[in-house]
C-alpha cells in the first residue's frame, strides 16, 4: 500500500468518524439548550469557518452559482429537518439504529434516483448487488431491533 | 420507537436529495463555496424553524456549554475529509470507509454512552446486526458499481 492509499483511507475513516461526532454533539447540545436552538448555532458556527476557508482559499465563485438552477441552490436548506430528524432519532432510539436506518434511506433514494435519472442525474442500471445489499441492511436493522 | 425510525428515515431521504442538490452546485462552484452555501442555506432554515416553532424561546439558551460554539467546526471536518478521501481514493472506496468507520463509530458511541447520551449496552447481537448493515452497504456499493461500469462497456 502507497502513500497516497494510507492517507486516503485516514481521511475517510476520519469523515465517518466526524459525521457520528457530528450526530451525538447535536444530540448533547439539543438536550442542554433545544434541538433548533443546536441547529442554528452549529449551522452558523460551519458557516463562519467554512467561508473562512473559502476566502483564504480565494476561490470564491460567486457567479458560478447563478448557473446553477435555483431550486439546487437550496438543497442546505434541508439540514434544517435533518439535523432535527437526526437529533429526535438518536434520543429516541439510540446511535445504531438511527444511523443504520439513516443510511438505508439515504442510499434507497439515492439508488432510486439514479435508477430512474431524476434531476437529470446519469441514469444507472438497477442490479441484483443492489437490491441484495439494500435487502442485506434492512435485515441488519431488523437484528438490531430484535 | 416508531417516530424515532421515522424521523430517521425523512431525515435519510432528505441527506440524499441534498447530495444530488449539492452535487449540482459543486459541478459549478466547487467544494468551498459550496459548503459555504449549503451552510448558510442551512442556518437560515434552521433560524426560520426556531423563529416558527419557539419564537422569543429560540433566545434562551439555558445551559450553554463554551464548546457547543466550536460544534459546527466538526462539518467542516467532514467536508475536508471526505473530499480529500475521494481524491485519494475515488467515490465508492472513500465513502464505503467512511461509511463503515461511521456505524462502527455509533456502535462504540452507543456502548459507552459518551457525553451524557442513554447508554445502549454493547451485545453480540448489536455488533451482529452492524455488520449485517456493513456487509450490505459493501455489497450495495461494490457489487453494483462492477456490474453498471461492464454494463456501460458493453453498451
Amino acid at each position: 500500500m502507497g502513500e497516497r492509499e494510507l492517507k486516503g483511507i485516514l481521511f475517510a475513516f476520519f469523515a465517518g468518524a466526524f459525521l457520528t461526532l457530528q450526530g451525538v454533539a447535536n444530540a448533547r447540545i439539543s438536550y442542554d439548550i433545544g434541538t433548533w436552538q443546536a441547529a442554528t448555532l452549529t449551522q452558523l458556527t460551519g458557516f463562519v469557518a467554512a467561508l473562512f476557508v473559502l476566502l483564504a482559499s480565494r476561490r470564491a465563485n460567486w457567479q458560478a452559482l447563478r448557473q446553477v438552477k435555483p431550486l439546487y441552490r437550496f438543497g442546505g436548506a434541508f439540514a434544517a429537518v435533518i439535523i432535527f430528524g437526526n437529533v429526535f432519532a438518536i434520543q429516541q432510539i439510540g446511535v445504531t439504529l438511527t444511523i443504520s436506518t439513516l443510511l438505508i434511506a439515504q442510499l434507497g433514494l439515492t439508488f432510486l434516483i439514479d435508477s430512474k435519472g431524476w434531476f437529470g442525474v446519469k441514469k444507472q442500471q438497477v442490479t441484483w448487488p443492489h437490491v441484495v445489499g439494500i435487502g442485506l441492511m434492512i435485515a441488519g436493522v431488523v437484528i438490531l431491533k430484535a | 420507537m416508531l417516530a424515532g425510525l421515522v424521523l430517521a428515515i425523512v431525515a435519510g431521504s432528505l441527506v440524499s436529495l441534498q447530495n444530488v442538490f449539492n452535487s449540482k452546485v459543486n459541478e459549478r462552484a466547487g467544494s468551498w463555496t459550496t459548503t459555504t452555501l449549503v451552510l448558510g442555506m442551512g442556518f437560515l432554515a434552521s433560524l426560520v424553524c426556531g423563529l416558527l416553532f419557539e419564537g422569543e424561546k429560540l433566545w434562551e439558551w439555558r445551559n450553554m456549554q463554551p464548546w457547543y460554539w466550536f460544534s459546527g467546526l466538526i462539518g467542516v471536518g467532514v467536508v475536508t475529509c471526505l473530499v480529500q478521501g475521494i481524491r485519494l481514493l475515488g467515490p465508492t472506496l472513500a465513502v464505503s470507509i467512511a461509511l463503515t468507520s461511521q456505524l462502527s463509530f455509533a456502535l462504540l458511541w452507543d456502548s459507552l454512552g459518551w457525553m451524557g447520551l442513554t447508554q445502549v449496552p454493547f451485545t453480540w447481537k448489536q455488533l451482529s446486526g452492524v455488520l449485517v448493515v456493513i456487509v450490505g452497504m459493501l455489497v450495495f456499493k461494490w457489487g453494483g458499481q462492477k456490474k453498471s461500469q461492464e454494463w456501460s462497456k458493453a453498451t
